[in-house]
């Protein structure tokens, strides 16, 4: 009796110990249940579209945070006690070194993006179920937003690393920094083909890349370069395009009206979804009525810019809402004296904002054109164009420059630059503009920046900027990673 | 995996072979025999066996000294021995008492005293797969016995380990009810791998402690150095935790009863200011700042409109005295109840225990309650086979705080708790619509919040055992660790500062299924020699699954209803995954003694984990440990000061596997875009590849010395460790061109050097009995290698920086010294200064610049390592006294050296208008004309960037504290046993009766920090901001046994 017991249950635990030992392979070679790897993604279209939606998420989500750096070197900005941001003061008093954190997360999106965009381009013909066109047109995606991010780059940085590739780990130990020519002739090159390739705006969904979009960036790119017929060459073509100015700025900046004419090339955004914190970065800590229940209070928009504004122009009260009182403040209590910027208030869940965030739009286009038609010597084209921006921030002509106005390149400058200002404040344009213009020499030497009404007081703060300030320093850990013999440090940084 | 099989080959082989032996069923001789009546001379004597104390004594094992036949005590410590003639002696033994001999002399009663056995080396230390005498012990293993653990009033088991075992630092950084302490045996090896140590519950592996309820433990082993750890293989490198619960005993049905109640009260703050003093302060601040900007301070604080609204100060804040500290903390009721029914015949014995206890947190609304069965079933089926079962099913439920401390506690003081008519709760803003914090009451957060977990958690395994044939053994068992948790919150729109209620529920599962095979074999070989062996399979696999849900935030059609099926699904936020995990493992132990004196220990065991890439997945983990019992040998004899020595000498190999279950694949991740407006879901490679991942290896060398003085009275164990962790499995920073921030490798070196005692000692044993034991340990962590670069730092928002450098602590605190403070004008322009440093900033100490040497300014090069998180020393003492029917137990824990970056305190200086410490204010700069102490900066938010970069906000957190003082009283028995009571014990408990921290030191709980431990290259272990205050617990209670 119990030797048969003895041998029943050690046969039926040798059983077992054969089972599990043939389950073996069932416990080792195992594949994850809910994520997907390199083996078995970019198989099929619309893997790759998929993809594709990658790179701009990528972009979609620095893009909102890019005043960091290109806000916060300008003169239309100084920070807040409340703001919460590492680096910005030091950018702000330009105190720039290559430590600051905000060169090295930039760097790191960026790079994050192209990788992506190559991951695409580098996997392009692996499906064989592309509907017609499509596989045309996902490879001028990934090539226009490649583009885009290296003229962010190099727009920043000068010349960098030039990746256009997938590389092994141990390959970007050994990758140098491209000339800044090298940078701008990959920008050219892979926007033209990405012009051959991408639909028209029509035909693809909003928020993705379009000819249009890659024509225009293109006829950007090269203003940057100073290649002023190659630039009217695309900027032209964006005249074919039938984009216009919208009648009214304001609806610029409203998510009733965002899908617009003068809408080249956004970043979309859901509020509470898949929002956007710029909304809600330049709001007064304890929000706006109606607009958000808190805001960041990162920065204020300094004396310097508000009072360029002319009463009349549609743009200052869209730009900076002066006075504010507190949501649910003692309803005795009065409004008070505190501007902050409000171009980007709509209503929205805070920190996830749904208004889109125009990367590319018309009156950019405008206002380079005129640049180009000066420097190709046809000033009276230029003030035309320089005009319709004009006029359609005011409503009616009575403001519009004169050629007196624009008698010499310094006159020009001046007026374009101004211009260009009160357009695009905390759209990232102002820092480069005074950068490629050389005006940061003598702009940034002194900041207006807070004005006391009660007593009409300007706090003034003076700044040393610069010559080497063109460029931003390479992020100190990118160089410590790699070695200053494969990635050399901008003159003038450690 | 051809190894493996070979490997497993020989198992069944051998296990065949004793298959194939003619008549292997042999019964052993230590088998318990029924003692039949045989004539009318023989007798039945029955007795209880009480200690010197007259407490009962569980577990002696009575014998006829002539027949050697014998049984148990039970729990009242009785017996009943059938068959014994008037001439017998009986022979009594228990583990910690001297051997007794009592004539039987013709009476039918025997009681027996048992003297204590302060030797205490023959007691049973739990090894990995198997027991050993602690006396052939080679290796560093510590025991915590359940004496009167489970009376601490402490919500999880690893609690009321605090300070009781060298080596082994359990601190408890977060202190809300049932939070997880953390665990760290000799030090932290690993930066991306949890160093968590492994806890196996009856054997076994991957348990967690919270599913044991230490009323059910008998004992805790803690096996410290690589040697005893390496059985465990893969898992051993974090140490590893053995729980051995209680099990039935031969007799009769024993109930016993522990129930205790009592009341936490939170050890907070005296320093809060309010009224008059407040508004002083605060109108200092606003004047500072102003002053900063170039302002007139001279024009009035309110009322006039030439002074900007945002450094004006509203008068109203004079108003009310309301000190938030104590309007959120209540003193805490607590209770809890075990009772436990153990018992058995020959062939079954059983243990069942069920435990409530329900805590409520000192905080608002927070509570713990945990509901805990357990059944722990033996048989024997045939002789020389048993069987067993166990379950231990338990569940909790628990309520968090959404916030942390810092958020609510600085509520200011003029802000009344008294809601309004319509039930809602005044805020900040309702009294001054600027400047201050723009929370909502903390009152409305707490009650507005259901943070809610419950968690269903059963460990249960069933084993059969075979006796193969002499001295050899398999046992087999399958096990089964089945999770169930839920997670649910529930915001309510009033408690948000966004008015908009909000809600998700996560349900989690996991099954992990063990099947384990063991080959056993002893032999003594007929004397002199003693040898055991053990060979042995391991299969596990581990499934687990996780489904989130969530609101759209405010689409709660009422508040009523809290669960989701009120409220619309946000989908971009609702989803399940799954994942899952397998090991296989094949093991062997020898153990050798030779005459008791020579000891030799060897192990080996080979893993393959489905964690690493194919080519990497087995990791082979040896193990080798002597020791030499000097106390033996004949030169020793008659030595009466020593009675024990023993050196041991031991060297092993563990593992961590404790990464992501597919961190070695270059997964693909889902990100969002809304091309036209529409959610759409892309896809991104969130991580590289790394096919060559593999284990992290911790090998260890451990030398230690067991001494025993004037008969054992006197006891130590000292060890000295070396443990150098390699092939770290760490998030090493790669090119961002890559894509990538980082990726994991293995590379790197962490060393973790030590020094341990553990001291016990009987000081008095007469009437009055006291004894003490002591533990010292001191742990010396170092980053030996990084990979290709000397040092990593990952610097906060704030300014402080953690660095990995060679040669020093892991994750060493990394800023600016602070030397004072800028007191004027003056001073700025002759110091050393940042750029743009005004006064009132901070000093700091100029200590390098671009050359190596002090250059008269302050920039990152005068970045100096500031201190670490980590203790230097840590010491422990519990000190047992009794004195007739009185017994007390004070348990003491110190800890040295460790530092806190408590980054909380600028919450209490002034900013936002929020409560303000006087401690904290009093002494820091506010003007040129009243510049404080000189060595506190200005704190102003604005100027944070000026000193939270420097060690101000770096505290140190060495403490002294009394964690437990126990005081019982046992009636006496011929009092409880007029109410069939066998014994009956009153006793009283406090625990953090003291806690005695450094002068300027701020925070609530000088081991509290709420970053998390060291969790990959971006952890800042010692950040707090906002670690609950602890408590002391006052409880009474009962145990009553049947």
């Amino acid at each position: 009796m119990t030797r048969t017991i003895v041998k029943q249950l050690t046969k039926g635990v040798l059983l077992a110990i054969l089972l599990a030992f043939g389950a073996c392979n069932n416990i080792l070679e195992l594949t994850p249940d809910s994520e997907l790897t390199e083996a078995n993604f970019f198989k099929t279209a619309a893997d790759m579209d998929g993809a594709v939606l990658g790179i701009y998420s990528n972009y979609q989500s620095r893009f909102p945070r890019d005043w960091t750096i290109s806000e916060m070197l300008s003169d239309n900005t100084y920070r807040t006690g409340y703001f919460n941001i590492g680096g910005i003061d030091e950018l702000n008093n330009l105190s720039i070194t290559s430590e600051n954190p905000l060169f090295a997360s930039f760097w790191q999106s960026a790079y994050q993006g192209i990788f992506r965009a190559n991951s695409v381009i580098f996997y392009i013909d692996n499906p064989t179920d592309y509907a017609e066109n499509q596989q045309a047109q996902l490879t001028g995606e990934a090539l226009f937003m490649r583009s885009l991010l290296y003229f962010n780059l190099v727009r920043v940085f000068g010349g960098v690393p030039l990746v256009t590739s997938k590389l092994t780990v141990e390959e970007t130990y050994g990758v140098p920094r491209s000339s800044e020519p090298q940078v701008y002739q990959q920008i050219t090159e892979d926007l033209k083909q990405a012009i051959d390739l991408l639909p028209m705006k029509a035909a693809i969904a909003g928020g993705r890349a379009s000819k249009e979009a890659a024509v225009s960036l293109l006829a950007k790119v090269y203003v940057y370069l100073k290649e002023w017929d190659e630039a009217k060459t695309y900027l032209d073509m964006v005249e074919g395009f039938n984009f216009q100015l919208e009648p009214e700025f304001k609806s610029l900046w409203s998510i009733s009206s965002e899908n617009n004419e003068e809408v080249i090339f956004a970043m979309k955004y859901l509020d509470g979804e898949n929002g956007q914190p710029l909304s809600t970065d330049f709001l007064p800590y304890f929000g706006v009525t109606g607009i958000s229940s808190r805001g960041n209070e990162n920065i204020f928009p300094t004396w310097s810019l508000y009072k360029l504004y002319d009463d009349g122009d549609s743009r200052k009260d869209e730009t900076i809402t002066p006075y504010w009182k507190s949501p649910n403040s003692p309803p005795a209590d009065p409004a008070v004296w505190y501007p902050f910027v409000s171009k980007f208030a709509v209503q929205h869940t805070p920190n996830s904002s749904g208004l889109d965030l125009p990367v590319l739009r018309y009156a950019d286009m405008v206002l380079l054109k005129a640049e180009v038609l000066y420097y190709l010597s046809q000033p009276d084209l230029a003030l035309v164009e320089l005009n319709r921006v004009r006029e359609r921030a005011f409503g009616n002509e009575g403001h519009h420059y004169t050629s007196a106005d624009i008698a010499s390149e310094a006159a020009f400058l001046d007026k374009l630059l101004l211009e260009r200002r009160l357009e695009f404040a905390f759209e990232n344009e102002r820092w480069f503009d005074l950068v490629r213009t050389g005006r940061y020499m003598t702009e940034l030497k002194s900041v207006e920046r807070y004005y006391n009404p009660s007593d009409g007081s300007v706090q003034t703060v003076q700044l040393n900027p610069q010559e080497h300030h063109r460029y931003m320093p390479i992020p100190r850990s990118q160089i410590d990673l790699v070695g200053p013999d494969v990635l050399q440090q901008n003159e003038g940084y450690n | 995996m051809r190894k493996a099989h070979y490997f497993l080959l020989l198992a069944n082989l051998t296990a065949y072979s004793a298959l194939a032996l003619d008549d292997p069923i042999r019964t052993s001789r230590a088998d318990n025999q029924v003692v039949k009546i045989e004539n009318g001379s023989q007798q039945t004597v029955s007795g209880t066996v009480r200690d010197d104390t007259g407490t009962a004594l569980e577990g002696v094992s009575v014998t006829v000294k002539r027949t050697g036949s014998g049984v148990a005590t039970d729990a009242a410590g009785k017996f009943a021995l059938e068959g014994v003639e008037p001439t017998d002696a009986l022979v009594f033994r228990s583990i910690g008492y001297q051997d007794l001999e009592v004539e039987v002399a013709g009476k039918t009663t025997v009681d027996a005293v048992m003297e204590a056995d302060v030797a205490g080396l023959d007691e049973v230390v739990v090894v990995g797969y198997g027991t050993q005498r602690k006396s052939s012990v080679t290796a560093a293993i510590s025991k915590v016995e359940n004496k009167n653990l489970d009376q601490i009033p402490v919500g999880r088991p690893e609690l009321a380990l605090v300070g009781r075992l060298a080596g082994v630092n359990i601190s408890n950084t977060r202190s809300n009810p049932g939070s997880a302490p953390t665990i760290r045996v000799r030090g932290s090896g690993s930066i991306s791998a949890s160093n968590d140590p492994l806890v196996v519950i009856d054997g076994f592996p991957g348990g967690s402690m919270s599913s044991v309820n230490m009323n059910d433990v008998a004992s805790i082993e803690v096996l410290k150095d690589a040697s005893s750890a390496a059985i465990y293989g893969s898992r051993g490198s974090g140490g590893v935790i053995i729980i051995t619960t209680k099990k039935g005993t031969v007799g009769k049905p024993q109930l016993q009863l522990n129930a205790y109640a009592g009341v936490a009260e939170a050890l907070g703050h005296d320093d809060w200011i309010s009224g008059d003093e407040f508004h002083d302060y605060v109108a200092r601040y606003m004047n500072r700042e102003y002053a900063w900007q170039g302002g007139d301070v001279s024009i009035p604080l309110w009322g006039d409109d030439r002074r900007p609204p945002n450094f004006r100060v509203n008068p109203v804040i004079r108003e009310g005295n309301y000190i938030w500290e104590d309007i959120l903390l209540r003193p805490a009721p607590m209770q809890n109840y075990s009772l436990s029914v153990r018992g058995g015949t020959d062939n079954v014995t059983y243990y069942v225990s069920g435990t409530y206890r329900d805590e409520q947190g000192t905080l608002l609304t927070t509570g713990y309650k945990t509901y805990a069965f357990r059944a722990n079933v033996d048989a024997k089926l045939a002789p020389g086979i048993n069987v067993g079962i166990m379950v231990s099913p338990n569940w909790a439920d628990r309520r968090t705080s959404p916030v942390t401390m810092e958020a609510i506690v600085k509520t200011s003081p003029f802000v009344s708790p008294e809601p309004y008519p319509d039930g809602t709760y005044p805020r900040p803003l309702d009294y001054w619509g600027n400047s201050v914090s723009g929370q909502t009451s903390p009152l409305a957060t707490l009650y507005g919040t259901f943070n809610t977990s419950s968690s269903m958690n059963n460990v249960g395994e069933m084993y059969a055992e075979a006796q193969l044939g002499k001295g050899l053994s398999i046992r087999s068992s399958f096990g089964a660790n089945i999770t169930y948790g839920i997670a649910e919150n529930f915001q309510s729109a009033s408690a948000t500062s966004n008015g908009l209620n909000s809600g998700s529920a996560r349900d989690t599962r996991s099954l992990n299924l063990l099947n384990e095979n063991v080959l056993r074999y002893t032999n003594d070989f007929g004397g002199d020699h003693d040898f055991n062996a053990i060979l042995g399979a391991s299969f596990q696999k581990a499934t687990s699954r996780t489904a989130l849900q969530t609101a759209v935030a405010g689409s709660f059609n009422n508040e009523t209803i809290r669960t989701l099926n009120n409220a619309i699904i946000d989908p971009s936020r609702s989803y399940t995954t799954k994942s899952r995990w397998g090991l296989i493992s094949y093991f062997g132990r020898v153990n050798y003694a030779y005459k008791g004196k020579y000891l030799v220990s060897a192990s080996f065991r080979t893993d393959g984990s489905s964690r690493f890439g194919p080519d990497n997945r087995w990791g082979n983990f040896p193990s080798a440990s002597i020791a030499w019992r000097v106390s033996q040998e004949d030169f020793m004899q008659g030595n009466t000061v020593i009675s024990e020595l023993k050196p041991r000498v031991s060297y092993g190999v563990v593992g961590n596997f404790n990464i992501g279950d597919f961190s070695y694949l270059g997964t693909i991740d889902d990100v969002y875009y809304s091309p036209d407006d529409a959610l759409t879901k892309g896809w991104a490679q969130n991580a590289i590849g790394n096919g060559g991942l593999q284990w992290e290896r911790t090998e260890s060398y451990n030398i230690g010395l067991d001494l025993g003085l004037f008969n054992n009275r006197l006891t130590m164990a000292a060890d000295y460790y070396q443990k150098k962790t390699t092939n770290l499995l760490y998030d090493v920073s790669v090119p961002a061109i890559s894509g990538f921030p980082a990726a994991l490798v293995n590379v790197g070196d962490v060393r973790n050097t030590g020094f341990e005692v553990e001291l016990n000692s009987q000081n008095l044993t007469g009437v009055f009995k006291w004894s003490t034991a002591f533990n010292f340990s001191r742990n010396k962590n170092e980053v030996v290698d990084l990979g290709g670069v000397d040092e990593v730092i990952n610097t906060h928002t704030r300014g402080m920086a953690w660095i990995l450098r060679k040669g020093e602590p892991m994750f060493s605190f990394y800023g600016y010294k602070l030397a004072g403070v800028l007191v004027d004008e003056n001073d700025v322009a002759n110091s050393p200064i940042m750029d743009g440093s005004k006064p009132g900033n901070t000093k700091y100490a100029d200590v390098s610049g671009p050359d190596g040497v002090p250059d008269g300014k302050i920039t990152p090069d005068d970045r100096v390592i500031l201190g670490s998180y980590l203790p230097t020393m840590t010491f422990g003492m519990v000190n047992d006294f009794s004195w007739k029917n009185f017994d007390l137990s004070i348990a003491m824990q110190s800890s040295v050296g460790a530092k806190v970056y408590n980054l909380e305190n600028l919450y209490y200086q002034g900013a936002t208008v929020s409560a303000i410490r006087r401690s904290l204010v009093e002494n820091q700069w506010w003007s040129t004309a009243e510049p404080g102490n000189g060595k506190e900066p200005a704190t102003a938010l604005s100027q944070l960037a000026w000193v939270s970069n420097s060690d101000y906000y770096l505290e140190d957190a060495s403490f002294l504290a009394i964690r437990n003082l126990n005081l019982g009283y046992t009636v006496p028995q011929s009092f409880s046993e007029r109410y069939k009571i066998n014994s009956f014990r009153l006793f009283a408990s406090i625990s953090n009766l003291l806690m005695i921290t450094k002068k300027g030191f701020h925070g609530y709980n000088p081991e509290g920090f709420t970053s998390g431990e060291i969790d990959g290259i971006k952890s800042m272990p010692g950040f707090n901001n906002g670690s609950e205050p602890i408590n002391r617990v006052y409880t009474f209670g009962v145990n009553v046994i049947f």
